[in-house]
């Protein structure tokens, strides 16, 4: 069952300037972007910074509204709606509850002057889930000791705990009015590495048990091979390659991804592969960004067409499709 | 070892805080060395003091109000409570440091080039003239195109990979002995880290300096370090060479720490993590430091420290499983 759709979603954010705020540019966050979350699915987006990942996290959420394109919402009774345009309130209370998000830093997402127990009845109160106080409470407690905190925590305030587990706090929250999708963006990035894992493994028991959809928002590719079923690279605003997981890390076939992976350090001393790749120059400026493919100025097996056309994704066989005139019949 | 290849000699080094609930003690009694021509990595957590001790040998420390003991032997002068207007002959000229966010490391009403041209005033020459050649061809050096463009820019014109060049070229300029780098690499993409981390290896072999990297990255540490030293709440654990730390790790904080990599074999499986959390500098706890997470706990590790015991010529440990010259027990 589809959760969310998106098709040819695009996000331009304007650059105002002068003293009437004239439109004099566009940062192209996002281009053309189709994607579908079915239901128990993991969907991972890589990507270095400011390729529009995070632009990609908040639209599906309808944080920020499209500058063009389609967001098809369905809900639990098998019913669609288009969210991108203005929804009622009844939908749009639907959507909510089924759409929660993480945030990257939990020291910024969590409010310093509630406590836990505020913060986590904060969306149960707002949906209307219970209105005995006492069944609230059990339910607050039995959602602390899913996510492996105590329930005396719960008038506990945030400056109190740790980065880690701040970040099942949010999980925690997340999680209280039992969504069908979750969109995680950078979860463990500003976490330790010993704790890192905690979290994830966290994140996968929960997804299990409830049967939720995440998408998994990373720049570690390590990571999000763990996470997802499939993988979404993006470079740029654009979708250059999306496959299953597997797939992606046994066949990769676009060159930036290629690229990416020779660039996850070896863990080995005696073979030290980084002095090998060598990766020129960085990511171009999203306000301008050069004519045909979006990463021809860094790619190594640049061709005359690849200055001038765009390519398109298309399909490789096996569900896997990349944006490469590589890979063209 | 003699005493004429250690470049920096750094003996029971403590620095201490005074916090509004005890005393925090962010670095508490390590020692190590530098040799000539080597690449030293400090690795551990957030927190773990890797960040107090190098800002300790650059004297950025202020003291009062912090307590610093123990010693830093550097050209056979202790650093330690050396005055701030003797210090300035050594820091930035003799050690220099390359710091974590680029983007925060330069004056931003500043161009790039009155930036490093403030170094070589205070260390070179103050001829102008002189000065802006050196500069360029620093720049050159750690492959900026156009350097004499970008010698009139201001940092905000330059993205996060150039500036951290440019902090690279900048402690380079005056031909230090010692590179303290921490993090240099942290804030960076993954394509950018990888031309860096290139960078510094190819302009390390070519100056022959010494760097102290810091990071928290153990992928990083197997790419550029020649030994590895791990730090746990304030205390060096374990020393070793960095083919020894990868293929025999032996204090169980290490093994956690090399575990805890996310590989491709665990997919769809749990992975294996540390249990809980890094304790807070103030409320350490007695004896073995790590022992509330430590999976081999025995009695003895709750009430006393244990003692770096030399397992081989370049192996040491601070763990009550290990004695002195044997290699045994579990893995």
């Amino acid at each position: 069952m589809k959760i969310l759709e998106a098709i040819s979603l695009k996000k331009y954010f304007p650059i105002r300037s002068g003293v009437f705020l004239q439109v004099c540019g566009n940062v192209k966050a996002l281009e053309k972007a189709d994607i579908k979350i079915e239901q128990g699915q993991t969907i991972g987006v890589v990507g270095e910074s400011g390729c529009g990942k995070s632009t990609l996290g908040k639209l599906l959420l309808k944080l920020y509204d499209p500058t063009d394109g389609k967001i098809i919402y369905t809900d639990k009774e098998n019913n669609s709606y288009d969210i991108t345009s203005r929804i009622s309130k009844t939908v749009a209370s639907k959507f909510r509850r089924d759409v929660q998000m993480i945030f990257q830093n939990p020291f910024d997402s969590l409010d310093p002057r509630m406590n836990i127990y505020d913060i986590i009845k904060e969306p149960i109160a707002a949906n209307g889930m219970y209105k005995n106080k006492r069944e609230m409470n059990n339910y607050i407690a039995s959602l602390l000791t899913g996510v492996g905190l105590y329930p005396e925590y719960a008038s506990r305030y945030p400056h109190e705990f740790s980065g880690g587990q701040r970040q099942r706090i949010a999980i925690a929250r997340a999680m209280a009015v039992m969504p069908r999708l979750i969109v995680c963006d950078e979860p463990t990035s500003a976490l330790d590495v010993s704790v890192q894992s905690q979290i994830i493994n966290l994140l996968k028991h929960i997804q299990q048990e409830n049967r939720m959809s995440l998408i998994f928002i990373s720049h570690n590719l390590d990571v999000v091979h763990h996470m997802s079923d499939r993988i979404i690279v993006m470079y740029l605003g654009n979708i250059v390659e999306s496959c299953a997981s597997e797939e992606l890390f046994n066949n990769p076939l676009h060159p930036y991804t290629k690229t990416l992976m020779s660039c996850i350090p070896a863990w080995n001393p005696k073979e030290k592969k980084l002095g090998k790749t060598i990766t020129e120059g960085e990511p171009p400026s999203p306000i301008n960004p050069p004519n045909g493919c979006p990463f021809h100025p860094r790619c190594q097996l640049k061709m005359i067409e690849c200055e001038k056309v765009k390519p398109l994704p298309h399909e490789c066989g096996d569900g896997h499709s990349v944006a490469c005139h590589l890979y063209k019949k | 070892m003699t005493y004429e290849n250690k470049v920096i000699d750094v003996k029971n080094l403590k620095t201490y805080f005074r916090g509004y609930d005890g005393m925090i003690k962010a670095v508490d009694g390590i020692s190590f060395f530098l040799k000539k021509g080597e690449v030293l990595s400090l690795v551990g957590e957030s927190g773990c003091g890797k960040s107090v001790t190098v800002n300790t040998i650059m004297g950025l420390i202020k003291s009062p109000p912090a307590t610093v003991s123990g010693e830093i032997i550097y050209n056979g002068k202790n650093l330690v409570g050396l005055k701030q207007n003797e210090f300035k002959n050594i820091r930035g000229n003799k050690i220099s440091m390359i710091f974590q966010e680029p983007m925060s490391s330069f004056d931003p009403l500043y161009t790039i080039g009155q930036q490093i041209n403030e170094i070589v005033k205070t260390h070179i020459t103050s001829n102008n003239e002189e000065s802006k050649k050196l500069i360029i061809h620093a720049l050159k050096n750690v492959n900026i195109p156009e350097p004499e463009k970008r010698y009139n820019e201001y940092p905000h014109e330059m993205s996060g990979g150039m500036l951290q060049r440019i902090l690279i070229a900048m402690a380079l300029i005056t031909n230090p002995d010692i590179i303290i780098a921490d993090e240099p690499t942290t804030a960076l993409d993954v394509t950018i880290q990888a031309q860096v981390l290139k960078l510094m290896k190819e302009l390390q072999k070519q100056y022959n300096s010494s760097i102290i990297f810091i990071t928290h990255d153990l992928g990083i540490v197997s790419e550029i370090a020649d030994r590895v030293h791990v730090m746990y709440a304030g205390k060096i654990i374990e020393k070793a060479s960095v083919q020894e730390i990868f293929d025999h790790p032996l204090h169980p904080y290490t093994q956690g720490l090399l575990n805890s990599r996310v590989k491709k074999e665990y997919k769809g499986r749990d992975l294996p993590f540390i249990e809980g959390y890094v304790p807070k500098p103030n409320e350490f706890p007695n004896g073995c430091r790590f022992n509330p997470r430590c999976p081999f706990k025995k009695e003895i590790c709750t009430s006393e420290e244990p003692k770096e015991s030399l397992i081989n010529e370049e192996h040491s440990v601070c763990c009550w499983l290990y004695k002195e010259g044997e290699n045994n027990e579990n893995s």
